[in-house]
């Protein structure tokens, strides 16, 4: 569900990540939320979907912020497009994990995610750990603080920093699919999911981190793939349906 | 039964028509998946509709396409190969994502339906448009423009309607000549998303005044009956990140807007981008002006349909519907692709019912806006009284509704079936008292986060229209469904819901409708006009589905919220 660059130099571009990782957790809790049947386990899901937007609202915030600290211009990638969950795999568009999983490898899926994203935000937050981050930091949570949670409460250690905020929170749906887990299925051991989400990651990762280098690789491939269709393509006679009756062209056809 | 499906450019959809040739099911996949403008093959949305409708082989006569896959395909490759190097983003981009294509959309549907081969039909993408619209047309012959970014291989047409089987090309133009696509430029050069805040360049379009009109007119004009773009100031024939070239800066003398910071109308520069949005929509309406006036002179008719996502411009509709030689335009309710799986599905039942000429049943668009034999009155709400308590049961809405707008309350709306169109029309709305403007602020500003320089639309019953409003014959359904804005009469006591420019995106509402009662028995109360406004945050979809409504509620921090069983408050809120 959540990757994020460890060690990339781009912060802003792992912010981004980050905020669509969020808003995918998002979608998928509240997918997970239509398909309970239980009222608690209903709104279990739309709480847990609440945190996950608000997290993916604030990151986006704090992208803008350090955009704004650091004079950088604001590139049309940064801007948060609702498809590009669907385009980057946040949320696979031919199924909502709730529909692909069982209920054990779902909550195994969703300890197992909820770790791994503690874990990146801890390394996030000492990223931007800077007294003028932190400053704006503490104007965004006074912003959000309508809107905070009993997590706070928890964290109260934390509460100078959204991100804090959010770690927190992470904290907390990882302790409930945790226990949630161990009370359904007690029989079973989580660590065989987590170390396979954990290879899962490390490969996304891996390819982007070698995104550009793979490009390098296909690019030839597709040029040399649009030489030869290409032509052919050209070659393709679209037929006009200039002043033509447009019932009585073939329905049949494609092209 | 015949379905429709747009899907894989703009937000995907599934339409139903039954036997009598009768829409009775429409649902966006948007809705589902809950991704804004989700183009994907509307997987959820044809299970939905598979389901709710005991849809199989033997009862489904035809799945009908919204365009000719390869032709669209091969229309932009064609284009870019010409044009531009082997290398070209656009030209790699277009190979690399064919599989995104509605190519596979054969593919796609096997997966989830099984339907023989012969009954898989494509229709042409703007004939879709055409027939969306024939689709709310009671009357025939009729002149149908379809203006939108591009379909197929082309951007813009004339279709002459003789019949509802003889329907002909009579003039069209090609891409990259495209209106839509021009004012999604400046969209994209005002820092809006594409696709999505094309209506906030309408909006802001009142602030300015047309400074640049006469320098952008020569990068797209109609003459001699021909659409023609100046590609050299526009990127999106070349580019899949940019849609303006620097040439295009270089008219006006401020540079594109970020699009991270919000623009109000104290922002700095605000004007300076009012006036580009100012130029493009007079642009916009003077083309359209001479395309109308060019298919009425080459057809000879004077009753027109107007659809493609150009049609969704609203205050464009309103000066059209000033022009001597039209005698009526019908839009339909949903004009964009999203709306052409209406026309699609028609295309299957005319294609199966070749002696049917004209409209099989009677038009009433007031009635139709809505449509679905299925709602959500079966699904379970039992959970929202784990945090809110139902202060009203099913016959008690009227009146609580009525009393809560009239102490300035705003009241979010989860009620039957969702509306066809992009315009929430009280089944999935935020609507509050429009004669107060402390409700109206609250409603646009605080809870729905809205830049001020967007007006919100009033609502009202259609018999107290004419005081306030100033009403055309010519385009009277579209008001029904927000399809135009009118000049304002009475502006004093509802001023909250008038643009600067004295106009607002007026929704009409029978007495028979939710909207209707509520402001019916607002009347004791002398509140004759709602405020509405669609039940979502902005980067979401409408809401469709009860969670999606409770998740809203708590998002945005509602306090009322109005279902087909009652009216839900939230527990330990005032009032």
């Amino acid at each position: 569900m959540i990757f994020a660059p460890q060690n990339d130099k781009n912060l802003y571009k792992t912010l981004v990540e980050f905020g669509y990782a969020e808003y995918g957790s998002a979608l998928e809790m509240l997918a997970a939320s239509k398909r309970a049947e239980s009222s608690k386990l209903k709104i279990g899901y739309i709480n847990h979907a609440l945190d996950e937007y608000r997290h993916s609202a604030l990151i986006f915030k704090v992208l803008n912020n350090e955009l704004k600290k650091n004079n950088g211009f604001f590139e049309k990638e940064f801007k948060f497009t609702p498809q590009n969950v669907l385009t980057k795999g946040y949320v696979d568009k031919n199924g909502f994990l709730i529909e692909k999983l069982s209920l054990k490898k779902f909550v195994e899926f969703i300890y197992s995610n909820e770790f791994l994203a503690k874990q990146s935000f801890e390394n996030l937050i000492k990223r931007i750990n800077d007294s003028k981050s932190l400053e704006i930091l503490n104007e965004i949570s006074k912003d959000e603080e309508n809107h905070a949670h009993g997590a706070q409460e928890q964290h109260e250690d934390f509460s100078t920093s959204s991100l804090n905020q959010i770690m927190g929170e992470e904290d907390r749906h990882w302790g409930f699919a945790k226990l949630f887990y161990n009370k359904a299925f007690p029989n079973s051991s989580l660590s065989a999911a987590y170390k396979r989400e954990t290879i899962k990651n490390k490969m996304r990762m891996f390819y982007f981190k070698n995104l550009r280098f793979l490009n390098k690789i296909f690019n030839p491939i597709i040029n040399f793939f649009i030489l030869i269709f290409g032509g052919v393509a050209i070659l393709l006679n679209t037929s006009s349906s200039e002043n033509k009756n447009l019932m009585s062209i073939n329905s049949g056809s494609v092209l | 039964m015949f379905i429709g499906i747009s899907a894989y450019f703009h937000d995907s959809s599934v339409a139903l028509i039954d036997a009598e040739g009768s829409l009775i099911d429409f649902k966006k996949e948007e809705y589902f998946s809950r991704v804004k403008g989700d183009k994907s093959f509307p997987r959820l949305a044809l299970q939905e509709m598979i389901t709710k409708h005991n849809l199989s082989d033997s009862n489904i006569s035809k799945v009908c396409f919204y365009e000719k896959p390869l032709k669209a395909w091969l229309t932009i490759l064609k284009y870019s190969i010409k044009n531009n190097s082997l290398s070209n983003e656009l030209t790699r981009n277009y190979f690399k994502n064919i599989w995104k294509s509605s190519i596979i959309f054969s593919y796609d549907l096997s997966k989830y339906l099984k339907v023989s081969n012969d009954k898989v039909l494509y229709s042409d993408h703007h004939l879709s448009h055409t027939l969306s619209g024939a689709y709310y047309n009671p009357d025939l012959p009729a002149v149908s423009i379809v203006i939108d970014g591009f379909g197929d291989d082309s951007s813009s047409s004339i279709h002459h309607i003789k019949s509802l089987q003889e329907i002909t090309n009579v003039w069209s133009s090609d891409f990259p000549n495209s209106v839509g696509l021009f004012f999604t430029a400046i969209t994209d050069y005002l820092g809006f998303s594409i696709n999505e805040g094309e209506y906030k360049v309408m909006g802001l379009a009142a602030y300015g005044e047309p400074v640049f009109y006469k320098s952008l007119s020569e990068t797209i004009y109609f003459k001699d009956g021909k659409l023609s773009l100046d590609s050299t100031y526009y990127d999106f024939m070349r580019s899949t990140t940019k849609s303006y070239s620097s040439k295009l800066s270089s008219l006006f003398n401020i540079n594109e807007r970020e699009s991270n910071s919000s623009l109000d109308i104290n922002s700095p520069n605000f004007k300076a981008y009012a006036n580009i949005a100012a130029s493009a929509q007079k642009i916009v309406e003077e083309i359209l002006k001479d395309i109308f006036l060019f298919a009425n002179k080459i057809t000879g008719e004077s009753h027109f349909i107007f659809s493609g996502g150009v049609a969704m411009n609203s205050v464009a509709i309103n000066k059209l519907s000033k022009l001597d030689f039209i005698s009526k335009i019908i839009i339909p309710p949903s004009p964009g692709d999203s709306g052409a799986a209406i026309g699609a599905a028609y295309y299957g039942f005319l294609q199966s019912n070749k002696n049917c000429l004209q409209n099989p049943f009677k038009v009433n668009i007031p009635h139709m806006l809505t449509p679905g034999l299925t709602s959500l009155a079966d699904h379970n709400e039992d959970f929202f009284l784990i945090n809110y308590e139902r202060i009203a049961d099913s016959e008690e809405i009227i009146d609580v509704a009525s009393k809560l707008i009239s102490e300035n309350e705003i009241i979010a709306t989860c009620y039957k079936n969702i509306e066809t169109g992009p315009r929430a029309l009280g089944h999935r709305s935020m609507i509050c008292n429009a004669h107060s403007s402390i409700a109206v602020k609250k409603l646009n500003e605080e809870i729905k986060s809205r830049s001020k320089f967007r007006p919100v639309a009033p609502v009202i019953l259609e018999e107290h229209a004419e005081k306030y409003f100033l009403l055309s014959d010519k385009i009277y359904d579209s008001y029904f469904y927000m399809g135009a804005v009118v000049e304002v009469k009475e502006t004093k006591s509802i001023e909250a819901v008038v643009h600067i420019d004295n106009t607002s995106r007026i929704q009409l509402c029978k007495k028979d409708h939710i909207l209707g009662k509520i402001l019916k028995k607002l009347e004791l109360s002398n509140i004759f006009v709602l405020a509405n406004t669609s039940f979502n945050i902005s980067s979401d979809p409408i809401v469709y589905s009860k969670e999606d409504a409770y998740l809203s509620i708590e998002r945005m921090n509602i306090k009322f919220l109005l279902t087909e069983s009652g009216i839900y408050k939230k527990i330990n809120s005032s009032t």
